[in-house]
């Protein structure tokens, strides 16, 4: 095989003798131009997927921040329910639906057994019309845990305010009685004390104890 | 000829290139800037006010302004008739407008940008924005069939704007204290203009390269992100806070007055718990709302105390050992001093009181009596009392720096007139505001120091740390005996039957109070027209925790006695506040100080 410059003519031939014609070069040519084809084509392409991912990255950028916004929107929603549902005003109403009346002076069951304050039965009248307490006489003891999920903690204390008015059975936490009754762990008399309907488990369910009592 | 006339063209290329490239370089990249970049300002939110327990009182929401181009309504643009009615209909139920008043605005000649309603929920533009979606559809099936006449979208030309509201989630719960944001987003009064600088935060920018809209990912962009507003947690109980409320709007409802206020304030710390005003305002609402409720006038109103001021001239003469409280004073029906003849609310013969009696019964002539001893001469007497109401924190600003609060009128001693020498013991001729008379009883109910009083707890910054607020300034003002003796002086108010605040007993308890009926300047005429009641103290009396104070200005219905009518809202409150804190009775019984004396003894 020879040159290539061999087979061109005239001014070609003339500037063909002037490169370089050894046969290593020739051999060493291919593999370098693939090199640099490759290299090119790869960049090229390499550019190209980064560019689309980096459009795609946008695109879904846009996208999680319209659903951080959907969200948002609707926490701040949910919140707005939450708020409407908590605001004292709301509470009080729904206790008072839900048969309860303000308490009246404060009194206090300590963990001997003694009562401390003068306990009195709540004299504001309920609500007129059907109260929750008569739909549900018996479980009175559930209901808090039946309103503790739509009641933030942080309300517990317009509770105390309420104390239960049922039309049989209640009578108010005499000191002379109250010894009779069973031990009260703290834990009860407090919960009791947020949302003061929960009567004390009692020898009999038609005496109830303890309107606005508290654990200390 | 030619070449030269090419090298003279060549020329004015380079001149022209080197202008472009190197002379005129940086104002082109400038311009070519502003086409690619585009600024953004990043709101900043505005930081939450929250109660002592960290329930939100006022809070920022996303919220959008509905806007429309009117001149996409006309008949031309939409190839409707009457587009501006049609869309007016749909919209009119969703914005809960009046439909007429909608079209009027969304036919307004020769304008491209109306608001058709503020700071609406992003429910209300998600309602909106897919009815535009069903309509469009429509319109453009409408289109492919019909061509260029075919009528467009009636809702095409609605838009939003992206904005943010101020929301108080208890509506009128605590808004004279919170105030509330104007049109610009920035506070208009209360809390909200006090701590503006706080709640607002910084705004922040961002720049970036954009096509079409687009942000172009792979061009460099500038970020300064925004700073969140400095959430603010104040002293306020909320559910003492709508107590107190409650238990003022119905008594200022029932006695038809002009306004009332109770302050809840813990004796031990100074922090106010409860803040109410009566009539007051929804901040959420500001339309329905006139001007004259809309600030604190708990802090902003000064009026005359009346005889809840005589526990400070009593403090002053037991302080100066002018008396003991078992000092007999004979009190006639008439005394006359200065240029007048005083007396007290009702007539009476000759009364025999202690000095004890003396505030009891609130007896204006004992009052004078008492307060004469104070020095050798009158003038003296005046110096020292003034220097003990000036202790006591009247005639200065509260010490809460909120905005428009009244420091109340104070004379110098040696500017009293002849008469006003005579009524200031018995708290007229000075005025004060509510917060100003509450402190005077929490000064009493914590051993005769004076705390104070602040309404805000802490600042939690945008990096969640809580920084609580500066330690509150203390002074003595009178003695721990002196204070001790006069929370006794004042149980004898609520609980002998002499007593004028009987009203305000709460069984079990030991309460420590005084009324006061003062006759009240009309803010508008400048004379004494109408009354102004109050009941002012703390419980339990040996132990004191809570001071209420309560005051209702020009009661018209009923009774204008503050024993009478705000002696109940004083047992309602403190009632509702001693459960809340879970105070229970000291189970101490009291050692009552006599009240009368039989003469001749």
């Amino acid at each position: 095989m020879r040159g290539p410059a061999g087979q061109l003519r005239g001014r070609a031939a003339r500037l063909a003798r002037l490169m370089p014609t050894t046969g290593a070069s020739t051999a060493a040519r291919t593999p370098f131009v693939l090199l640099v084809v490759l290299l090119l084509g790869g960049g090229l392409i390499t550019l190209l997927l980064l560019n689309s991912s980096l459009n795609a990255g946008s695109f879904k950028l846009s996208e999680l921040k319209k659903q951080t916004t959907d969200l948002t929107d609707e926490q701040q929603a949910l919140q707005r329910d939450v708020d409407n549902l908590s605001a004292p005003d709301a509470l009080q109403h729904r206790a008072r639906q839900l048969g309860m009346v303000p308490g009246g002076s404060p009194a206090f069951l300590n963990p001997d057994g003694k009562v401390s304050g003068v306990p009195s039965e709540a004299d504001a009248l309920p609500y007129a019309g059907p109260s929750a307490l008569e739909a549900f006489p018996p479980v009175a003891p559930s209901l808090p845990a039946s309103l503790a999920p739509s009641v933030s903690p942080s309300a517990s204390p317009t509770d105390a305010a309420v104390s239960p008015s049922s039309s049989e059975g209640l009578t108010s936490a005499d000191p002379s009685t109250t010894p009779s009754a069973p031990p009260v762990p703290s834990a009860l008399s407090s919960s009791a004390d947020a949302l003061s309907t929960a009567p004390l488990p009692g020898p009999t369910s038609g005496t109830p104890t303890t309107p606005t009592t508290s654990g200390r | 000829m030619v070449s030269l006339g090419l090298t003279l063209v060549m020329l004015v290329f380079v001149v022209r290139l080197l202008q472009v490239q190197a002379v005129d370089a940086s104002a082109y990249t400038a311009k070519a800037e502003k086409n690619r970049f585009t600024s953004v300002t990043l709101a900043a939110e505005r930081g939450e006010i929250t109660d002592r327990a960290g329930v939100a009182l006022a809070t920022s929401v996303d919220a959008h302004d509905i806007t429309a181009d009117p001149k996409m309504f006309t008949p031309e643009d939409s190839n409707v008739a009457d587009a501006p009615e049609q869309a007016a209909a749909l919209l009119a139920p969703i914005l809960d407008k009046e439909a007429e008043t909608l079209a009027r605005q969304l036919s307004a000649p020769k304008s491209r940008f109306t608001v058709l309603a503020h700071r609406q929920t992003p429910q209300v533009w998600n309602q909106i924005s897919d009815l535009k979606t069903v309509l469009a559809e429509k319109a453009e099936k409408a289109r492919s069939a019909k061509g260029a006449k075919a009528p467009a979208s009636v809702l095409a030309g609605v838009f939003q704007e992206p904005s943010s509201k101020r929301v108080y989630p208890n509506g009128d719960l605590a808004a004279g204290i919170l105030g509330y944001v104007n049109a610009a987003g920035h506070g208009g009064g209360g809390v909200e203009s006090m701590l503006d600088g706080k709640l607002s935060g910084q705004d922040g920018e961002i720049t970036y390269a954009h096509s079409g809209g687009r942000r172009v990912p792979t061009a460099d962009s500038e970020e300064t992100p925004a700073v969140p507003g400095t959430d603010i947690e104040l002293t306020i109980d909320r559910d003492i806070q709508w107590a107190a409320q409650r238990a003022i709007a119905d008594q200022v409802q029932k006695s038809q007055a002009d306004r009332g206020y109770v302050i809840v304030q813990n004796t031990r710390t100074g922090e106010v718990l409860a803040m109410a005003n009566a009539p007051g305002f929804d901040p959420n609402d500001l339309s329905q709302t006139d001007g004259a409720r809309m600030g604190n006038a708990a802090l902003q109103d000064a009026f005359e105390p009346g005889s809840t001021s005589k526990v400070m001239s009593m403090a002053a003469v037991l302080e100066e050992k002018a008396a003991i409280p078992g000092t007999h004073v004979t009190v006639p029906n008439r005394l006359h001093r200065g240029d007048r003849l005083f007396k007290d609310d009702i007539d009476h013969p000759t009364w025999y009181l202690t000095l004890n009696g003396v505030l009891a019964k609130s007896s204006n002539i004992g009052t004078i009596l008492a307060t004469g001893q104070l020095g050798r001469t009158q003038p003296e007497a005046n110096r020292v009392l003034h220097s003990y109401l000036r202790k006591f924190g009247i005639g200065s600003p509260s010490g809460l720096g909120y905005p428009g609060e009244t420091q109340g009128i104070l004379a110098d001693p040696k500017d009293w007139s002849t008469s006003q020498q005579y009524t200031i013991p018995f708290g007229q001729g000075l005025s004060v505001n509510a917060m100003q008379a509450a402190s005077v009883y929490s000064t009493i109910a914590n051993g005769g120091v004076r705390i104070e009083p602040t309404l805000v707890r802490g600042t939690q910054g945008p990096d969640g740390l809580f920084t609580p607020a500066a330690a509150p300034k203390k002074t003595r003002v009178v003695s721990e005996k002196t204070a001790k003796t006069l929370a006794t002086m004042l149980e004898s108010v609520v609980f002998d039957e002499a007593g004028t605040g009987t009203k305000a007993r709460i069984p079990g308890y030991r309460v420590a109070g005084k009324t006061g009926t003062a006759n009240r300047v009309d803010p508008v005429t400048g004379r004494y027209k109408g009354y102004t009641a109050s009941f002012a103290g703390f419980a339990p009396a040996d132990d004191p925790q809570i001071t209420v104070y309560c005051a209702i200005q020009n009661p018209t219905e009923g009774s204008y006695f503050g024993g009478q009518i705000c002696g109940p809202i004083y047992k309602e409150v403190m009632e509702f506040a001693l459960k809340s804190l879970q105070v229970p009775p000291t189970g101490r019984k009291s050692d009552p100080l006599p009240v009368e004396f039989t003469p001749g003894e």
